[in-house]
């Protein structure tokens, strides 16, 4: 993989880990809050809470990563994708620990 | 992978080995213009057949804002008020807003990138047809006194038969499902042209910033428009066939058409913005003269902004009972994309505080862009809210929001547009003085308008109303509303005339008048219908700053590749995605009526099912199966190499992953994907809250179902190997493995038809959700069953050649997607058998 290939990658990847994360959470809260009651709150702390840690780990993971030989102009792209998108991440999964059931 | 053919004579479509490189490239004269594939007619025709809708849909407007001059007017009835708003907003929507935007992208980007036409220039008019008759399809309900009066949302149980049992709601989901083809087709094509057709040396990160917002647009259509045509096809076949998709009484639910909708129609918003803000971050630097600052920054926002605004949907539902927890999810989404949305605002602003701005009329229309949609974007901040949400919903507060986003957002930058890119059209400038004039008369209308309205939402004016009591403290706020769509509408009207007035008496515009750095300036307007002579190497993101020679040359002096024509055919240069490497010719099509005549094909059917006139589909579409068939069937054009120039020595439509027809087709798997994972989304949906009416369904065959599994998995087992034995030159292995192929989703459709056997699908929406699944494969399926069956026979008559392994290479990729498509749909089959659906 080139390093332009790989900071094209590294822009991306966090929208990516984001539109996982954001189904994850939109998954289990409809799991929990629906008629059909799959799992419990407690379940759905958990799992959100462990979605979230590596959601935000794998995006910080752009923001953090050493950059050599790569086109400068695109450098703060990869940089400021993986803060928007981990800060994205923690906005979604705060409304979990804010509510102590599905109504509030 | 990259596969080297073998060398041959060149055994291709030969089409103008008689004529001059001119000759080959000249547009058809006459009634034959009507044939021509060229991006620049079918980029202009978008354009001017979507801003004829834009003042159909104006003349709507004013009618609604006349109504509500004063209270208790009676100029329109009630049903007619019902009809003028819901066509206004369908129209804005649906056939002026994205169509336009796509038709200057469909116009500039190969211009931009420096090709010579965009890289599927049937595909292109085909697209353009479609919207075309898609939208005579909906504006015809007017003839026939059914125009669709249920909202441009069209929210069931309304839109049902038992609510509107008329044709209006029909002539909706016909005409705008049909008119999305144009959408979904020029996505395709333009993820493909950017990635795959650039000028040597133009790697995405020396890209024009208008490629990458229009770009990640692109992307954002391919997936965002899937779930509203799965929602219109749902709920046509409730409306024609009674399935019960959205009846509660059978286990369906409203709310699904909801989040169908808005799952498209939020991300809608953005695929609006965000190529007007790309025409905004190309203008601005050409008055600034300096490069967009934080082309990075920018690059990341419209990055994420693309990903975000998919995470917003449900916004447009906070009134409907979601769960807080639901609803703080989507508002806290909906608040995080007002970051993306902000680093580009500051983008704008800091490229303005680097240089001394001309203000010239397109400057004036982009500082009215900022000012009017920072606003607009404040107040979604504040919608976003949900107690805010709750307290404003359905109200005047809204409309005004709406407004501020998608006139400030998009018609702003628009008309800037028009006047910065006038040269390109009729070769001539527009005035500047009457252009100062339409700012002036739009920013002022439009604010005297709008800005109001948020008062009057605020004092309790909901939306839709077609009249309204004296005294409620409305009546002079709509007044003044109204008087000032009637300034705006002034503005529009005196563009209108200076747009045509240009075109005979205004100045002939120079070669880049505006002193621009982007390669669409290289040539004196009006540019010729190749674009470039030879297509020259780029050194940055502004070739005409940093390359002087390319203006100190006279324009086709200009060295580059691809000089002079090979083979009597039209051809570009492709290139690898991330580098811009020239990697392949790319050989284009010439003028033919085959698409619009599968267009036509597709119109009669779609018409036809309008008027229950079914023998009419039948024939509408053996036309547009003919149609296709004739189009698809031309010699193969790759297995030679040609001189490229400057030291290129280039295969032509090369077999590789990196390819225009491989990266199209990865492109329309994505579209199809999407329809596919909407269907899935409504099965989960309606299987989670509806619990109750999940358990009385009967249960899908289980050995049938564990068979499709199996079968899916061979499709794409048979179609890689196809792929291996054509690219490995082994000419009646491929034919064999490609007859497997077919073989295999034969059985494959056999064996889901099977397990759905017990299941009936007017019983309940889950059924009906299950066999919707089924007949979405079995489409697909049988559609590679064609496409093996027609690679066959075009091998058996030499228009495949040995050495040709483009069609079944990207055979393999389709029979991929199917397979994983079958397979999925099994599992779910084999869930359902095993577990009970309930």
């Amino acid at each position: 993989m080139t390093a332009l290939t790989r900071q094209i990658v590294a822009i991306a990847r966090p929208g990516v880990v984001w539109a996982v994360h954001f189904i994850a959470i939109y998954a289990l809260i409809s799991a929990a809050c629906a008629a059909r009651a799959l799992i419990g709150h407690p379940t759905l702390l958990i799992a959100g809470a462990v979605v979230t840690v590596l959601g935000v780990a794998l995006c910080l993971w752009s923001v953090a990563a050493p950059r050599t030989g790569e086109d400068g102009d695109l450098r703060p792209a990869a940089f400021w994708s993986g803060l928007i998108f981990a800060l994205a991440i923690l906005a979604n999964a705060s409304a979990l620990f804010f509510f102590q059931s599905c109504g509030g | 992978m990259s596969v080297s053919e073998t060398p041959t004579t060149y055994s291709g479509a030969r089409k103008g080995e008689d004529k001059s490189f001119e000759g080959v490239w000249d547009t058809p004269k006459g009634i034959h213009v009507l044939s021509s594939v060229s991006h620049r007619v079918v980029g202009r025709r978008f354009i001017y057949t979507g801003f004829v809708f834009f003042l159909i849909a104006g003349v709507l407007a004013l009618l609604v804002r006349t109504q509500l001059i004063v209270p208790g007017n009676t100029f329109l009835d009630l049903e007619t008020y019902n009809q003028v708003f819901t066509m206004h907003g369908t129209l804005m929507m649906f056939l002026f807003a994205i169509p336009i935007l796509e038709g200057f992208a469909v116009y500039l980007i190969p211009l931009m990138l420096g090709a010579r036409d965009l890289i599927f220039p049937r595909l292109g008019q085909f697209g353009y047809y479609c919207y075309l008759f898609g939208g005579i399809i909906v504006l015809s309900s007017f003839v026939f006194d059914a125009a669709p009066d249920g909202g441009w949302f069209m929210y069931v149980p309304l839109s049902t038969k038992a609510h509107t049992p008329g044709l209006s709601a029909d002539f909706w989901l016909i005409g705008i499902t049909f008119a999305e083809i144009a959408s979904v087709t020029a996505a395709v094509e333009l993820i493909t042209a950017i990635l795959t057709a650039r000028a040597p040396g133009m790697s995405l990160t020396k890209m024009p910033i208008f490629a990458w917002y229009i770009l990640i647009t692109a992307f954002m259509i391919a997936i965002g428009f899937p779930p509203l045509i799965i929602g219109s096809i749902l709920l046509e076949a409730e409306r024609l066939l009674g399935l019960p998709f959205f009846d509660p009484m059978l286990g369906g639910d409203p709310l699904l058409w909801q989040h169908l909708f808005w799952l498209f129609g939020h991300p809608e918003v953005y695929i609006i913005f965000l190529p007007a803000a790309g025409m905004v971050a190309t203008m601005l630097p050409t008055f600034v003269g300096k490069p967009l600052f934080g082309y990075g920054f920018a690059v990341a926002a419209v990055v994420s902004m693309g990903f975000i605004s998919f995470g917003l949907w449900a916004h447009h539902m906070f009134a409907t009972g979601l769960p807080i927890l639901s609803l703080s999810l989507f508002s806290a989404a909906s608040t995080m994309v007002a970051v993306p949305t902000a680093i580009q605002v500051f983008c704008f602003i800091a490229t303005l505080a680097s240089g001394r701005p001309k203000l010239t009329t397109p400057m004036l229309f982009i500082l009215g862009f900022l000012s009017i949609f920072v606003l607009g974007g404040l107040t979604g901040v504040m919608l976003a809210s949900v107690p805010f949400n709750w307290q404003a919903h359905d109200s005047y507060f809204v409309v005004a929001h709406l407004h501020y986003v998608l006139i400030g957002g998009m018609v702003f930058p628009l008309i800037g547009a028009f006047y910065y890119w006038a040269p390109h059209f009729t070769g001539r400038m527009m005035s500047e003085r009457l252009g100062r004039w339409v700012f002036g008369l739009m920013f002022v209308g439009f604010n005297t308008t709008f800005l109001l309205m948020h008062i009057t939402g605020l004092r309790g004016m909901p939306r839709r109303v077609a009249t309204y009591a004296e005294g409620l403290g409305w009546d002079r706020l709509n007044m003044l509303s109204s008087i000032g769509s009637y300034i705006l509408a002034a503005g529009i009207a005196l563009f209108v005339f200076d747009f045509f007035r240009s075109r005979r008496h205004g100045p002939p515009a120079p070669r880049n008048p505006w002193g621009a750095g982007t390669l669409e300036w290289l040539y004196p307007p009006v540019a010729p219908g190749f674009n470039f002579h030879a297509i020259p190497p780029v050194e940055s993101r502004e070739p005409l700053w940093d390359q002087p020679h390319l203006l100190e040359t006279e324009a086709h002096k200009v060295e580059g590749v691809m000089h002079g024509i090979r083979d009597g055919r039209r051809e570009t240069v492709g290139c690898d995605p991330v580098s811009g490497k020239p990697l392949y010719i790319l050989r284009l099509p010439h003028p033919t009526w085959l698409p619009m005549i599968a267009a036509a094909g597709l119109a009669l059917l779609f018409g036809a099912t309008l008027a229950s006139a079914y023998w009419l589909c039948a024939v509408g579409a053996v036309i547009a199966l003919v149609a296709f068939t004739l189009w698809g069937w031309e010699p193969s054009d790759s297995g030679v190499t040609r001189d490229a120039g400057m030291g290129h020595e280039l295969p032509v439509n090369v077999v590789d992953r990196r390819s225009h027809m491989h990266v199209a087709l990865v492109g329309t798997m994505l579209v199809l994907m999407a329809l596919f994972a909407s269907l899935i989304f409504g099965l989960l949906y309606l299987w989670n809250i509806r619990p109750e009416a999940a358990e009385t369904l009967t249960r899908p065959a289980l050995l049938p179902a564990a068979v499709a599994v199996v079968l899916g998995l061979a499709v794409a087992l048979f179609g890689q190997l196809t792929r291996r034995a054509a690219v490995r030159d082994r000419f009646a292995g491929a034919t064999v493995l490609s007859l497997l192929t077919v073989l295999t989703s034969l059985l494959a459709v056999a064996a889901l038809g099977l397990s759905l056997m017990p299941i009936d699908p007017w019983a309940s929406a889950l059924g009906a959700t299950l066999w919707a699944i089924g007949g979405f494969v079995a489409f697909n399926l049988a559609v590679l069953t064609y496409w093996g069956l027609f690679n066959a026979a075009r091998r058996l008559t030499r228009r495949i050649g040995p050495g040709q392994s483009m069609p079944d290479f990207n055979l393999a990729t389709f029979a991929k997607g199917c397979g994983l498509m079958v397979a999925v749909a099994g599992a779910f089959f084999i869930a359902g058998a095993v577990g009970g659906v309930g």
